[in-house]
């Protein structure tokens, strides 16, 4: 019985077990095993096969889909189906695989960038990183029947932004983008409207240098070129009606591919180094050249973009615009610019000037303070716009009361420094005014007393040769010629000693322009520093006369005194 | 026998102290329930109360930006006079240079509608009390009911001004069973609702409380006349919102103050001048949020060009000035922002004394939407009258003076906005001042808009910005990510699809 009982019990026990394992078997448990739902780019395309399947066939053809669906950070440009098939019909082809390999996989590429980029990030000009092919696209804003949207590479419309995925973002576009397969040369030489500037480029044998495909130098500089062009019609607007007039205008040498006939520097002056859209133009007061040294000076006046408007001793010299509707094109080795007047190099010479580094914008517009007697003011690094230095201290406009003697200075007033030295206020570089090309002689002149530091100067970085120590007083003995070879003067008048003048050395100014001019404190200071004058006089120039006036605004001529 | 005795006894003992014990109520030990609440006319008072506090600070257990730092934001950061500070953040950054992604958490919208809620209660409940309450008299319960209708009209007045189109809520949420998935209503219709509303308020509102706080903190009838001026205007009903302010101005209760050295203090660090018709009451015991943003962490600062371009610089005689703008509203120099900070012309308040009031509207605020209404009905020169009148109480300087044709009507626009920009500088108005002058007559005057554009943009975005500006829609804001998320309902502005 028990036996019996014991085979039973047995046998129903291993029913169970099988039954047990059997259900087991049967029902796979299911479990999440992924952490994120979240597609990639691939994946968002396949899932959205209606709208995108094209281009998800440009990347299958491609072979690019694979990385596409890898982890990463990547900007995809997604053209609708339509857009897609808008750029077959336009191109000819009836189908993808028409499209040869190369030219595809450039296609795809200038989609894509190595980088997740969010619309709040785009400017008036390139994106900052380029796509994967190479080329930079250009981001902007167009209203078109009353709605506005980004767009892309001027007519590519984004119609739905920073749609979220694995491995980056998506901005879907109304149209293709297109790969700029011409040169600046190609391009200028096609466009009928350019026909006398295209001549001239040949003449001058620029043309040759825009047609150069895009290299890297050992740096990796890609060598982009900017060029400013003009049509015929604002060259006919200036009497110029052909390439002939414009040789007879500039050619001086007659022979237009010498570098130094005035037509070759007159095209070199429209070509500038670097790829420039006009965003990046705004964003600098000058760009360099390719005519040797020449700048052309940019401003944004309310919304146009001016070339070389300036006022120079207190003359305003009117600039000229650039059409902005026409500018930002691209080409495969840089952009093209159009200009709404004839402009040339201005022939300026060298002439001297007075830089008072208390005279800021920021103080200026402090109207109870700047220039009223017994007045103070105090402003940081980051609140003055054309002064950067090293420290946290602020920096001081003084004008001392009448009777002063810190108060001798011209116009009364300097530029005070809780103590300059290393940890208070240092490496203090200012913007200059704009400075004209040539050589200059460059005058420090300061409030002398003790505890003062030993200063060097550096002129766009470059070190001048001489020290000037503050804590020395004026020499009230020797004549005037032999302290000025010896590299001080007494610049103020009527004199006081307080106050002198150091030369600091002899600057090459390359570029008209503003430049920085820093001065380093090269030791301990005890007591506060106070800055005068800084003088750019040309070389050739008297370095003694005209002095300034003491306490006061103007200049005194050696005629004045004797 | 005794065994009977006995259970009887048991019985009666388990049901004595059932009966005592309480553990079975749910009311929550740290609160009041509705059924509590809502008995007498305190109640009624209190959730009034309430419903100002969370306009001023939000309550502890939201972490949130205060209203009127949205107010300061929506008014102020897309119009010229703002710059970002040291401490600013990237989405203000993006809201001043237009780059608004419905992701922005700045676009949220619901302290605003918090609020509505905290009034839409009031209205729904505060009725039912007078059965329970014999000593809450009718007008009382009125002037309650006027204080909540207005704040209400005045929450979707801005959230009109702001988004658009916004969902309209006008019943209390109380209970989990509420719709909460509301569509969007057209920015007309919000318009009309608010008119109505404070139609009713004006009705039912008391002109005096009785003391100066409460008559400049609390609603009364020329608080919501003012409000009425500035709908009408922005629904182009001039000769409404004429009459409308005619009677805040015919009330003789609001004069400018005279410009002396304590102008500011008494206007700004005092607040609650004869000047005032309504502010937010902040006081050392309830501090503004304005300290931090606009001086221990600057998120903000003046626009370069506000000391010269707005209020002008005398550069001959430095005594000669605009009292609105040195030391009022900026600071020169460092373009600090001064308004709310500022003590006197010298001195800052203290944190701890931090209590410079949000400003809703004040009474040359409203002789200048007079002046704009009286232009567009056609009467320009007696609108630059009234331009004039405040000049010379505020000592504008010559620079700043225009000679306008009375009859063109666009210039005068023009000068009512350059003094409304002087005059009301940093408190939350130059964006929708703009907007509002821009889009009359089916955008008629865009070219405020993009000039304010022009001079403000960074001159790398300009061009983007000034060509999505072209877009009406890019006018407003984006209804926030999150909020489309929750409500499966709404539909986002198409600008920002």
């Amino acid at each position: 019985m028990n036996r019996l009982l014991n085979i039973a019990v047995f046998w129903r026990l291993s029913l169970l077990a099988v039954l047990a394992i059997l259900i087991i078997n049967c029902t796979s448990e299911k479990y999440k095993e992924s952490t994120d739902e979240t597609v990639n780019i691939t994946g968002y395309l396949e899932s959205n096969q209606e709208q995108y399947s094209m281009f998800l066939e440009i990347l299958e053809t491609t072979n690019y889909s694979t990385f596409m669906n890898t982890y990463g950070t990547y900007t995809l440009f997604l053209p609708t189906n339509e857009a897609v098939q808008n750029y077959l019909d336009a191109e000819g082809f009836s189908s993808i695989n028409d499209i040869p390999m190369e030219d595809l996989e450039d296609l795809a590429k200038l989609h894509i960038l190595e980088e997740r980029i969010e619309t709040v990030s785009f400017n008036d000009g390139k994106i900052s990183t380029p796509s994967m092919q190479g080329q930079y696209l250009i981001t902007g804003a167009a209203n078109i029947g009353g709605s506005s949207n980004i767009t892309v590479n001027k007519d590519a419309r984004i119609t739905s932004s920073n749609i979220e995925v694995g491995n980056g973002l998506i901005h879907v576009i109304d149209k293709m983008l297109k790969v700029a397969n011409r040169t600046l040369a190609e391009m200028i030489e096609d466009d009928e409207s350019l026909s006398i500037f295209s001549t001239a480029l040949k003449e001058t044998g620029w043309y040759e240098v825009l047609d150069e495909p895009l290299t890297y130098n050992n740096d990796s500089v890609p060598s982009y070129l900017t060029v400013i062009a003009q049509s015929n019609e604002v060259f006919s607007e200036n009497g110029i009606n052909s390439y002939t007039d414009l040789e007879e205008k500039y050619s001086h040498l007659n022979d237009p591919m010498n570098p130094a006939d005035s037509l070759n520097l007159f095209m070199a002056y429209r070509i500038v180094p670097g790829l420039n859209y006009l965003a990046d133009l705004v964003g600098t007061s000058t760009v360099l050249t390719k005519a040797p040294l020449e700048v052309i000076g940019i401003k944004l006046k309310r919304d146009s973009i001016v070339l070389n408007e300036e006022t120079f001793n207190g003359v305003f010299e009117e600039g000229v615009a650039i059409n902005r509707n026409v500018s930002d094109v691209t080409a495969s080795n840089g952009a093209i610019h159009f200009v709404g007047d004839n402009f040339f190099i201005k022939k300026r010479f060298p002439a001297p000037v007075y830089f008072d580094p208390a005279d800021q914008p920021e103080f200026r517009q402090l109207s109870s303070v700047f220039r009223k007697p017994g007045n103070y003011a105090s402003l940081n690094s980051d609140e003055l716009s054309e002064i950067n230095y090293e420290g946290s201290y602020d920096i001081t406009y003084a004008m001392p009361p009448i009777g002063d003697r810190t108060g001798r200075g011209w116009h009364g007033d300097v530029l005070e420094l809780v103590r300059f030295r290393t940890g208070v206020t240092n490496n203090l570089e200012f913007t200059t005014p704009v400075i004209i090309k040539g050589q200059y002689k460059v005058w420090v002149s300061y409030r002398a007393s003790s505890r003062q530091p030993r200063v060097k100067a550096f002129f766009n970085g470059q070190e001048l040769p001489r020290l000037a120590n503050f804590s020395e007083y004026g020499n009230t003995e020797l004549p005037e010629r032999v302290l000025e070879s010896q590299g001080y003067k007494r610049h103020i008048y009527p004199y006081d000693n307080a106050f002198y003048s150091r030369l600091m050395g002899i600057v090459n100014v390359e570029t008209t322009g503003r430049h920085t001019f820093m001065l380093q404190s090269t030791e301990y200071a005890g007591y506060n520093t106070w800055l005068d004058v800084i003088e750019f006089r040309p070389v050739d120039m008297d370095q003694l006369y005209p002095k300034f006036e003491s306490g006061g605004d103007g200049l005194i001529y050696e005629s004045d005194i004797n | 026998m005794r065994i009977k005795i006995t259970y009887t006894l048991l019985i009666l003992l388990s049901l004595a102290s059932f009966s005592c014990d309480d553990y079975l109520d749910l009311r929550p030990q740290d609160g009041t329930v509705r059924q509590d609440f809502w008995q007498t006319k305190e109640d009624i008072q209190a959730a009034v109360i309430g419903i100002y506090s969370s306009m001023l600070n939000n309550p502890p257990s939201v972490s949130d930006r205060a209203l009127p730092e949205y107010l300061f934001m929506y008014g102020e950061l897309r119009g010229d006079m703002v710059a970002p500070g040291p401490n600013v953040i990237d989405e203000q950054t993006d809201f001043i240079t237009s780059n608004i992604l419905p992701s922005n958490s700045i676009t949220s919208w619901s302290s605003f509608y918090r609020i509505i809620n905290y009034c839409n209660t009031v209205i729904d409940l505060a009725p039912a009390v007078i059965d329970e309450d014999p000593t809450l008299t009718q007008e009382q319960l009125d002037n309650y009911i006027a204080e909540a209708l207005t704040i209400r009209a005045y929450m979707y007045f801005t959230l009109a001004r702001s988004f658009k189109d916004v969902p309209l809520k006008l019943e209390a949420t109380l209970s989990d069973q509420d719709n909460f998935q509301l569509p969007v209503t057209p920015q007309e219709q919000i318009l009309e609702q608010v008119k109505l509303d404070l139609e009713e308020a004006e009705s039912l509102a008391t002109e005096d409380y009785g003391n100066i706080p409460e008559n400049k903190g609390r609603i009364t009838k020329h608080a919501i006349n003012a409000i009425q001026t500035d709908v009408y205007l922005w629904t182009n009903e001039y000769q409404s919102a004429l009459d409308a302010a005619n009677k805040v101005i015919n009330s003789g209760e609001y004069s400018l103050v005279p410009a002396t050295n304590n102008w500011f203090n008494t206007v700004y660090a005092q607040g609650n001048s004869s000047e005032s018709i309504f502010e937010f009451q902040y006081t050392s015991q309830n501090l503004n949020p304005f300290y931090s943003i606009f001086l221990q962490r600057p998120q903000f600062l003046a626009a370069p060009s506000v000391l010269e371009d707005v209020f002008g610089v005398d550069y001959d005689d430095p005594e000669n000035k605009d009292i609105r703008g040195e030391r009022a509203s900026m600071v020169p120099g460092t373009n600090e922002i001064y308004k709310y900070t500022g003590l006197n012309e010298n001195e800052r308040k203290a944190l701890q004394n931090s209590d410079t009031h949000w400003f809703v509207y004040r009474y040359a605020g409203i002789l200048l939407l007079k002046a704009e209404a009286l232009n567009e009905l056609g009467r320009g020169s007696e609108a630059l009258e009234i331009i004039e009148e405040i000049r010379e109480a505020r000592e504008a300087i010559q620079s700043t003076s225009e000679n306008v044709n009375p009859d063109n009507t666009n210039a005068v626009t023009d000068y009512i906005l350059a003094e409304r920009s002087r005059e009301l500088a940093f408190e939350g108005k130059r964006w929708f001042d703009i907007l509002r002058n821009a889009r009359r007559n089916n955008y008629e005057r865009l070219d405020i808009l993009i000039a304010v554009a022009i001079n403000s943009a960074p001159p790398s975005q300009q061009q983007s910005i000034v060509n999505k500006l072209q877009d009406p829609n890019s006018h407003y804001l984006p209804i926030n990510e999150y909020e489309l998320y929750t409500n499966k309902e709404l539909t986002q502005n198409p600008f920002y699809n």
